[in-house]
């Protein structure tokens, strides 16, 4: 397996699933990745081991028997920064945006494979361990972007950004490798207020993709989370 | 008259659930008889007996048959009290000028009453249709209650199946993965392909379940044609393989329209997997867009053998697979059936036609939108 030989990247995982096989397989996935995998079988159960074993990482399924994902999920949020990945049986993209906006970090869809859960919790434990550090300069690929000073460059040459598309490059720079909602972009570029432009946000992005990305067709800066909203993915 | 004839109910017909003619011969045979009867012994009666006859034919004339016959009635006693039992007898004159104030007192009192019975009838037809109408409202109400709770049981019945399908496939691909390091490799890779076509076509049958129940939630919002197809060709990463695939959008304008992101991305993945199955492994695959008269058309053409002429209406049937299937070729025949349908809910449409040269072109034509918006 890809991840056996790293060293652990934090002390315990705790996996809330209420289906034994599920916890099994990502038990096996995540063990060679941390030093302790914690079990809980169901939201009750799973929410006295976060608060007395604060993990550094959250496997959620949402179809547990005692308690609905979005609840667990609150309610997680509530005592916990800890970032928390979504595990679902079914594909509503609406659905997945609601947990985002609900405190999930990221979501995977059943059937998952191991190596994807193994590159998720991977990315989320990076980025939880890393997010208090968080730089207002930031480099990715030939892209510079400094916050302070407003100023972007691809491959050295300044490029002119609208206001908005500077609003949402901040939105992006401020959350590197988390999916950020259509909602969450609304309420922090618009502040949350209704207006003709934020019909357009998909637009704005692909105008953004146009100046910052080497081929805005297969985008490395900003992915397109389908149905759900987009994942800022800085690269040095 | 019908009793859903509200307009007549509501105006002068005082008759409800009853036709009335029926009561008209019964009571003007009653007053025909009872002035027959009175006249026999005119030399005994006194004009009050007279009066209170006439009245008790008049209000029971309104009560069965409604206001116009407690008139008429009202009118016609009137008229035969004076004919025949006010002196000077077979005239219309009075000997006395004080029997007017009797007959006037008869005439008011036979009309009064005819009106007051009416309005107690009407009153109480009224409050019967109005029962009649709420317990219609509740019937309709228990039919919809009924609707509601088949949709929401359906809801869950497809949630409960792809859950009970999705997890068990989940605990297959990760046990496949755990040993595919051991001696039976190759083996363990297959299980964890076959787990993959299978959760492929249990999508299939999920999405088609729910177009058929209507249950597929739709989200328009303004989209670009450069996200999705960037989308398109990072969800068939795998299915392409490495082969060549043309882009053809314009270089220096954003093209958008109004359509559903999700369910468009199925559309462009489902043509793009049916263009990789249906032509030679190294030919290249074009996938473009552009705006003509307000319509945003996506564009995936292939250099396969294309669809004969006789086949081209059925190819969006579903379970319905083309006669020149090259070898190895394996699929439901789902997906562009799936695709054409994906298009109509979202107010889109996908059609066939030739590529000029040889090979296949699908359009998906979606409403284009503004691509320059507000500052």
């Amino acid at each position: 397996m890809a991840a056996v030989n790293e060293a652990p990247l934090a002390n315990a995982v705790l996996v809330i699933d209420d289906e034994p096989q599920i916890r099994r397989v990502v038990r096996n996935a995540l063990q060679p990745m941390v030093s302790r995998v914690l079990e809980a079988a169901t939201a009750r159960e799973g929410m006295d081991l976060a608060a007395a074993e604060q993990p550094a990482l959250v496997v959620l399924d949402l179809g547990l028997p005692d308690l609905g994902g979005m609840e667990v999920c609150r309610d997680l949020r509530s005592f916990t920064a800890a970032p928390i990945i979504v595990l679902s049986a079914r594909h509503g993209e609406r659905e997945k945006a609601a947990l985002l906006d609900a405190g999930a970090d990221d979501y995977m869809t059943k059937p998952f494979g191991t190596l994807e859960l193994q590159a998720r919790v991977r990315a989320q434990l990076r980025r939880y361990t890393a997010s208090a550090s968080a730089s207002s300069r930031v480099a990715a690929g030939d892209v510079e972007i400094d916050l302070t000073r407003r100023v972007v460059t691809r491959a050295g040459v300044e490029v002119h950004l609208t206001p908005t598309e500077w609003g949402l490059l901040r939105a992006f720079v401020a959350h590197p490798g988390q999916v950020l909602t259509h909602n969450q972009l609304f309420r922090k570029v618009w502040g949350g207020s209704a207006g003709d432009a934020q019909q357009y946000l998909r637009v704005y992005v692909g105008q953004l993709r146009r100046k910052l990305e080497s081929d805005p067709i297969r985008p490395q800066l900003i992915r397109t989370e389908p149905g759900v909203g987009y994942r800022f993915e800085p690269r040095d | 008259m019908s009793v859903t004839d509200s307009s007549r109910v509501t105006e002068h017909a005082p008759e409800g659930r009853h036709p009335t003619w029926r009561g008209w011969p019964t009571w003007l045979g009653a007053l025909v008889v009872a002035t027959i009867l009175m006249h026999a012994v005119r030399a005994r009666l006194d004009e009050a007996h007279v009066a209170l006859v006439f009245l008790l034919v008049v209000l029971g004339g309104s009560a069965a048959a409604g206001r116009r016959l407690g008139i008429s009635l009202a009118l016609l006693a009137f008229v035969a009290f004076n004919w025949y039992f006010v002196p000077p007898y077979g005239t219309l004159l009075l000997a006395n000028p004080l029997d007017w104030i009797v007959l006037l007192t008869f005439l008011v009192t036979g009309i009064v009453a005819a009106e007051l019975l009416d309005r107690q009838r009407r009153a109480t037809r009224i409050a019967e249709q109005r029962a009649d109408e709420i317990s219609r409202l509740a019937k309709v109400r228990d039919e919809a209650e009924a609707l509601r709770r088949a949709d929401a049981l359906k809801d869950a019945l497809l949630a409960a199946v792809s859950h009970d399908l999705r997890t068990p496939l989940t605990t297959i691909k990760g046990i496949a993965h755990e040993i595919v390091g051991g001696a039976n490799a190759e083996r363990a890779e297959i299980i964890e392909s076959e787990a993959d076509r299978l959760s492929l076509l249990v999508d299939d049958l999920l999405e088609m379940s729910q177009l058929d129940a209507g249950a597929l939630p739709i989200e328009i919002a303004i989209n670009t044609a450069d996200d999705l197809i960037g989308a398109a060709l990072q969800r068939t990463q795998g299915i392409l393989r490495g082969r060549p695939v043309e882009i053809d959008l314009p270089e220096d304008e954003l093209l958008a329209g109004r359509f559903d992101f999700s369910h468009a991305l199925r559309v462009i993945a489902n043509l793009v997997e049916n263009a990789v199955k249906y032509s030679p492994d190294s030919s290249p695959i074009v996938l473009g867009a552009a705006v003509t008269d307000g319509t945003l058309s996506f564009v995936v053409e292939d250099s396969g053998p294309g669809i004969p002429e006789e086949e081209r209406d059925r190819v969006f049937e579903p379970f319905r697979r083309g006669s020149q299937i090259p070898r190895g070729v394996r699929g439901a025949g789902l997906g562009l059936s799936i695709a054409r349908r994906l298009a109509e809910v979202q107010g889109g449409s996908l059609r066939y036609e030739p590529r000029p040269g040889a090979g296949s072109r699908f359009v998906f034509s979606v409403p284009a939108a503004e691509a320059t918006p507000p500052e």
